[in-house]
């Protein structure tokens, strides 16, 4: 069927930003779509609020607006561009919920605008449950037991009816989001509440356990012709019980009869049709129960999903791009396939090796958090892992989790522990199966507690009697054959040398002397059967290799691995843009990562991907078969970094800023010395590997001081200490929990700037000439983790001498560091002095967003660079001053605020501090600062309110300086509320003002009010460490009931100037291809 | 028990190829040494419906699937009474076997019935080769038999070109098949009770349960040249009372059975030299509404006057799509085939092409622009595969409805 004329101009709504159940398979997934669309010669206008995209960067769509994902915008930019059509179902289920807004506040009809992929009736079933069930039942197929709830006292009744175990799901939330299982009617009571509050429709359903069931997912399309296709199959090694999200997860289904496959396909066709799903990805889950084969449909999602990139990385058939062609009226068999060129899309991929998934956890980020694994998705990324067997492709899996750390079971392991560990799935759980079977816990036993299908456990098994056999013999001593088998179970070098206590290098060494090495295999959705074209593979320890390496230039670009907090889509970001520049310059370039959900392991990006872990191991294997020009690890985060030096003692050529230099700035000796021989102050600091050296350190410095350990992600365990005991303690903590005693990795102890302006500099350097691409001033103080700060570019409040400063020593760090590439600084301005916080000689977390903010494209910028380009050969728009030259900035505003996942970790204090706890951000673009900035919030979700109620709490030190802040607001006209202290203060200011009640002060207190819906904005200072009972339950009130929250005055400062700013002005929407046109201004 | 199977897997077994190209892996299966022609099969699942087709004698199969063996083997997953293939190549054989249908593991099945398994190679190499080599005639041997010896075994094999294999698989005496097919939906301690139960436990359909006329009965003979039992399931399924006839068996024996519909069964080898079938269906033609499939699709474009050819490595897979040339729709198909209907061959005034493989745009259905006979070269009958074509036993139905 021909493509639609009708329509010329088609929006697509982004997914927002960064969450926990919705990352960068978005991304991924939108990116597709776009350039599917424009192939096809179709205008598309995109909206994403996220800046740290490739959807946003300005070639991908015709018309690009950054700005916050809501009704008003959306509608803001429907009537300026007047598109013909929006394709709702690339943009997870932000894009689909606003797309449903859209359609029923009749904003789509008001502006003639059709819905394509999904109708509105088809994304009503599909995403309400009981009309979901019910459409299901009509076709004939099976259901758990349920019931659909709206309120408490119900929702008991029924699920007391009902038996415990209960499942409980809200209605249109995001990754599960307030589900759980409760066990018991009290359990049950507590979470339905949860559950209802959850849900935007005040809506949950309650349903028939089928706790510990198999669990499968059927990644599915179908075109306008009905033509209906299954991409891939999913089996989920953990059962039914754990979101899918948090499940380790196999493709294909493995333990699966023909039979029983086939009704689960003829159900999943039968479902789709009978919902409505005229067009594209949809996918079905399943539960089927063991031990009688009954199979009952879950749900199913009418749009692309996490689980479809995995699907589309897991076969190579790329189902978002191929859902957005049949949006538009194209057929399956109209489009071909890329891989194999000569057959068509519409077919079922055959794999013939498996896929595995493992999700990445950060529980250590939350503390107090839950940990236990539910049906509300709790996991911040992924990995995924291609091997031959299902054995190796676990393997791969875990150490693609996280390279560097081993999993060690506690000191003490009791049965009853080991049980419960099983029995309670937590993050770990897959290393105390292992953990089980060395002990030998036996099958039976094993699938009793988890439930786990013993053909995955028997695998582990052979698995654990293989290591035994290995590590009865020495590195000399195994045979070909024995060490042969054992890589191509899956063990590392790492283990082995574990194993038989050598160096890994040594057993890499002796597989290199016994031709012990792996070979490369293609994924091309066909098993072989017919010859691929796109060098998309993976490793294996096998005979033929099919990695057909060409002899032209190439580079190899390392990639950042799974998602995790401080370490995004940004490293991805730079990675994707580095293929890009590269091969526009003609170089070959060769990708390596293994996070499913990214642009960068689409086969498109690169000429080459390599879908493997970022281990030292793999990383090598695949240099040894490429024998690239150059290898590139400054754009992927930590993870490439902490290779690099390894990678460089192994030959390898490293391009860009020298890992030397790199770890020079690590290194806080050699950095410090370097500082002050460039005469740069930086903060007192010091190192301590036991808690009294800490202390000496630390009252030498001067107390307040920031205590860390060496080698930071996103500033993970890092606190401020206000007096000594804080000090001890925590070191005391940090050495016990290991690793962090290693004389290598001290304990970092630096002079707290207290109160003290932040600001992060991203700059580019060839190696002789510097250029600063973006000044970034911090919202919230030093102190807040940079990557939890709002910041602006440009610069608000700096003073042009502090400005001069910056650049000059930014530039000077630059050449002494013999920067070729990006470089990232981090500055903290007390009372005009300019402080160095850290250096970065590599890319950072903002340049996505300096990059969108200026309309230069940083990471392309830098990845020329980096192969001996010169910044004068690039012609920037810079502007220079006294030689130092600065990238020219717009005449607007653009703000990058902070998402954070507060909502999934319930109980947990929303105070930001040194440790990085946001999952993602945003950008707002204005003409003024406080309309940037509120933009950033509402795309935040924070919805700065421009009428009704500010409640104020603030500590004695702020107390002065909030007095502004709240005559701003009541100026705006807002009414403000405060505590008595607080009320006093600010009554002596000359503000109007009403005092409320605290927690234990009386009835009704401002834990009601908020509950009651009565406050729109809180802003509350943290008193200090041990004295926020009563704060901690107002930050939860506001989490819970979703009220602005603010905790910072410098925050709240630019919050009052933003409400300010929005009093009376409508929605303003500007595309980012006309900002960039606009005249640009050069700092003072 | 499983000890002494993860033993009994340890030996090592040979795939040596006319070419002279060997591959050295495990043993499994039964101790001895088979030859045919080495083919590969995509499907994701189902792989002892594959074991028990009897359109696989003659011929060494390569799952490209690298885990067999997961979910053992049972009764009701059989297409005839025994495994046909020659022999089996796989990447990993499962130790264990988990489903809750499972009789006994694939290992032990295949044992019982005397089929070799080499297992531990780089099936993807092989097939890599076969790609570009064709498929190529190899014999596999698990009992230490040296690969020269093997590799001049295979040169000595005949070519699947030219042999008839039909008359190796067909039934000796002609039966009547009642059994429809299992119920999954119905679990099996429900079904237990009832009492009404298949070999392990499901629920068969009754015969003509689910046909849309209770009275509507349809006499099928169906031709056997390696038939799968799952044509015979559907058809009971749609309300046909089912006789299988041998091969060989007249077409006037056939009429004198007074059918509504004669079918054309899928079955092994080349059908060029099946020239008693191609007479019967010519006889036939006219009298009986005829539906072929596979290498019954192969005899009825013989018998329409066309040609058939060898492909280079065939069809045999889970996942070709076919597009209905009547209809414009695609269905994903089972295929399973080494020769192929020459389109240009058949007489274009009498024959109607009706379908089309999107992969390579071979043939795979026609029909007779005025008589009532239509054939398709993939499998509607599925299993292992998907449902999609189903509906071309309603058509059978509406054909015998119509009559002659």
């Amino acid at each position: 069927m021909p493509k639609r004329t009708d329509i010329k101009k088609i929006m697509i709504i982004g997914s927002g930003p960064i969450v926990i159940g919705q990352a960068c398979e978005f991304d991924y997934s939108g990116t597709q779509a776009c350039k599917a669309l424009r192939s096809e010669g179709y205008d598309v206008i995109l909206i994403n609020s996220n800046p740290a995209t490739i959807m946003t960067d300005p070639e991908v769509a015709n018309r690009t607006y950054i700005e916050p994902l809501s009704k008003e915008y959306l509608e803001a930019i429907i009537a300026t561009e007047r598109p013909d059509a929006v394709l709702p179902t690339v943009g997870g289920q932000t894009g689909l919920n606003l797309a449903v807004e859209l359609a029923e506040s009749g904003v789509l009809e008001k502006y003639g605008v059709k819905l394509i992929g999904a109708q509105l009736d088809a994304i009503k079933i599909a995403e309400d449950r009981l009309l979901f069930k019910d459409v299901c039942r009509k076709v004939g197929l099976e259901v758990p037991n349920s019931a659909v709830v709206t309120n408490v006292p119900e929702a008991i009744r029924l699920a007391d009816k009902m038996g415990y175990p209960v499942v409980i799901r809200p209605s249109f939330t995001l990754g599960g989001t307030g589900g759980s299982i409760a066990y018991n009617h009290e359990e049950f009571a507590d979470a339905i509440a949860r559950a209802l509050d959850a849900s935007p429709v005040h809506q949950a359903l309650i349903e028939e356990s089928v706790i510990g069931w198999k669990e499968f997912e059927l990644e599915v399309m179908r075109d306008f012709r009905d033509n209906f296709v299954v991409i891939c199959s999913i089996e989920n090694v953990d059962p039914m019980g754990i979101h899918t999200g948090d499940s380790i997860t196999v493709a294909p289904a493995q333990t699966l009869t023909d039979k029983e496959y086939q009704r689960m396909r003829d159900a999943a066709a039968a479902i789709i049709r009978a919902v409505g799903v005229e067009t594209g990805g949809s996918n079905i889950q399943f539960a089927v129960d063991p031990e009688t084969g009954r199979m009952v449909v879950i749900e199913m999602n009418p749009r692309v999903s996490r689980s479809s990139a995995l699907a589309s990385k897991a076969t190579g058939f790329p189902i978002a791009k191929i859902a957005a062609k049949l949006a538009v009226g194209m057929t399956l068999d109209e489009i071909p396939n890329d891989i194999t060129r000569k057959t068509p899309s519409c077919f079922e991929p055959s794999i013939d090796y498996v896929v595995a998934k493992i999700p990445k956890w950060q529980f250590e980020k939350f503390p107090g958090s839950d940990t236990t694994l539910t049906t509300q998705m709790k996991s911040v990324g992924e990995v995924m892992a291609i091997g031959r067997t299902f054995q190796e492709a676990l393997c791969k899996g875990i150490r693609a989790l996280e390279p560097s750390s081993a999993w060690r079971p506690p000191a003490e392991v009791t049965t009853a522990l080991l049980r419960e560990r099983l029995h309670v799935p937590g993050p770990d759980r897959i290393h105390w199966l292992f953990e089980a079977i060395e002990r030998g816990m036996t099958r039976d036993e094993i699938h009793s507690l988890t439930k786990i299908d013993p053909w995955f456990l028997s695998h582990m098994e052979e698995m654990v009697a293989l290591d035994r056999q290995v590590a009865a013999t020495t590195l000399t001593k195994c045979s070909r054959e024995m060490l042969l088998e054992s890589k191509r179970s899956g063990a590392s070098d790492e283990e082995l040398a574990k194993l038989w206590n050598v160096k890994s290098a040594s057993v890499r060494g002796r597989r290199h002397e016994l031709g012990v090495v792996p070979v490369f295999k293609r994924v091309d959705t066909c098993a072989a059967e017919f010859e691929s074209f796109t060098p998309y593979l993976y490793s294996t320890y096998e005979n033929s290799d099919e990695s057909a390496v060409t002899e032209r230039p190439k580079i190899v670009i390392l990639g950042s691995g799974p998602s995790r907090i401080g370490q995004g889509i940004e490293f991805d970001y730079c990675c994707c843009h580095a293929a890009m520049a590269l091969k526009e310059d003609g170089y070959e370039t060769v990708m390596i990562n293994c996070n499913p959900e990214t642009v960068s392991t689409d086969y498109d990006t690169s000429d080459r991907l390599y879908f493997e872990p970022l281990t030292l191991e793999d990383v090598l294997a695949v240099l040894d078969r490429e024998d690239p020009q150059g290898v590139i690890v400054q754009f992927g985060g930590q993870t490439p970094l902490n290779l690099a030096l390894e990678l460089k003692r192994n030959k390898a050529r490293i391009i860009g800023t020298d890992p030397e230099s790199i770890d020079l700035a690590e290194d806080r000796r050699r950095f410090g010395a370097l500082l002050a021989e460039l005469n740069i102050p930086q903060p007192r600091g010091g190192t301590a590997l036991a808690p009294q050296e800490a202390v000496t350190t630390a009252s030498e410095i001067g107390l307040p001081v920031l205590v860390r350990p060496s080698y930071v992600l996103g500033g993970r365990a890092m606190v401020i200490a206000y007096d000594l005991k804080t000090v001890e303690e925590y070191v005391a903590q940090a050495t016990q929990i290991g690793g962090l005693s290693d004389p290598k990795r001290p304990i970092l102890i630096d002079q707290f700037l207290e109160n003290a302006t932040e600001v992060d500099v991203d700059a580019v350097a060839d190696g002789e000439d510097v250029v600063i691409a973006g000044i970034m001033e911090h919202i919230e103080e030093a102190g807040i983790h940079s990557g939890d700060s709002s910041c602006v570019l440009p610069p608000v409040s700096l003073k042009p001498a502090v400005l001069e400063q910056i650049r000059d020593y930014t530039t000077r760090l630059a050449r002494a560091l013999r920067v070729v590439g990006l470089m990232n600084v981090q500055y903290a301005i007390q009372n005009d002095t300019v402080y160095v916080l850290e250096v970065n000689p590599r890319a950072s977390r903002t340049v996505p967003y300096v990059s969108k903010a200026t309309g230069v494209p940083l990471a392309k910028v830098a990845a020329r660079l980096m192969t001996g380009r010169k910044l004068r050969d690039l012609h920037l728009p810079v502007t220079q001053v006294n030689g130092v030259k600065e990238l020219a900035v717009h005449d607007f505003f653009a703000v990058k605020s902070p998402v954070f996942p507060f909502n999934k970790f319930r109980g947990v204090d929303t105070i930001l501090g040194p440790e990085m706890r946001s999952t993602g951000e945003v950008m707002g673009i204005s003409t003024t600062f406080g309309q940037a900035f509120a933009k950033a919030q509402l795309a935040a979700g924070q919805r700065l309110p421009t009428e009704g109620i500010v409640f104020i709490s603030v500590n004695d030190h702020d107390k002065i300086h909030a007095a502004p802040v709240a005559k701003d607001l009541a100026a705006a006209g807002l009414k403000i509320i405060a505590t008595r202290g607080t009320a006093a203060a600010l009554k002596r200011a000359g503000i109007d003002i009403e005092a409320v009640y605290k927690v234990n002060e009386g009835r009704p207190n401002i834990i009601d009010l908020i509950k009651n819906g009565k406050v729109n904005l809180i802003i509350n200072t943290p008193l200090g460490r041990e004295s926020f009972y009563d704060e901690k339950s107002i930050r939860r009130a506001a989490v819970r009931y979703n009220v602005p929250c603010i905790t910072t005055l410098s925050a709240a400062s630019a919050a009052a100037r933003g409400i300010r700013a929005m009093v009376g002005h409508a929605a303003d929407v500007a595309a980012i291809q006309d900002l960039h046109r606009r005249k640009s201004v050069a700092l003072p | 028990m499983e000890d002494t199977l993860i033993e009994a897997l340890a030996g090592r077994a040979t795939l040596a190829l006319e070419d002279g190209r060997v591959f050295n892996g495990r043993a499994a299966g039964a101790r001895t040494r088979r030859g045919g022609e080495v083919v590969f099969n995509t499907s994701l699942t189902g792989y002892q419906e594959v074991f028990t087709d009897p359109s696989y004698s003659g011929q060494i199969v390569c799952l490209t699937y690298p885990h067999i063996g997961n979910v053992g083997a049972n009764p009701e997953d059989q297409e005839s009474s025994k495994p046909y293939i020659e022999s089996l190549i796989v990447r990993e054989f499962s130790s264990i076997d988990s489903n809750w249908r499972s009789d006994e593991s694939a290992h032990k099945y295949l044992e019982r019935h005397g089929v070799p398994v080499i297992w531990d190679i780089d099936t993807r190499a092989l097939v890599l080769h076969l790609r570009t080599a064709g498929a190529l005639r190899g014999v596999v041997s698990t009992d230490d038999t040296p690969a020269e010896q093997l590799i001049a075994e295979a040169r000595a094999l005949p070519t699947m070109a030219g042999q008839e294999l039909a008359s190796r698989v067909t039934v000796s005496q002609k039966y009547d098949w009642t059994q429809g097919s299992i119920d999954l939906a119905q679990p099996l301690a429900a079904t237990a009770a009832a009492g009404a139960t298949g070999s392990n436990g499901h629920v068969r359909k009754k015969n003509g349960a689910g046909a849309p006329e209770e009275s509507a009965r349809h006499r099928v003979v169906a031709y056997d040249f390696g038939i799968k039992q799952n044509i015979l399931r559907l058809l009971v399924d749609h309300g046909c009372e089912v006789t299988v006839v041998p091969a060989q068996t007249s077409a006037e024996d056939v009429l004198a059975l007074k059918p509504n519909g004669v079918f054309i069964s899928n079955g092994p080898g080349d059908p060029e030299p099946i020239t008693y079938g191609i007479a019967s269906i010519r006889k036939l033609l006219g009298r009986v509404p005829i539906f072929g499939i596979c290498l019954g699709h192969q005899l009825c474009g013989l018998a329409l006057g066309g040609r058939t050819f060898k492909l280079k490595f065939g069809h045999h897979g889970s996942n070709h799509p076919v597009k209905n040339l009547l209809t414009g729709k695609v269905e994903i198909t089972a295929q399973n085939h080494g020769f192929c209907v020459d389109p240009d061959s058949l007489p274009s005034s009498d024959v109607e092409i009706t379908h089309l493989n999107l992969n390579d745009h071979t043939n795979e259905g026609l029909r007779h622009k005025s008589l009532p006979l239509f054939s398709v070269q993939y499998h509607p009958e599925a299993s292992p595969g998907p449902h999609d074509a189903r509906y071309l036993f309603d058509d059978f139905i509406k054909l015998m409805k119509a009559g002659v």
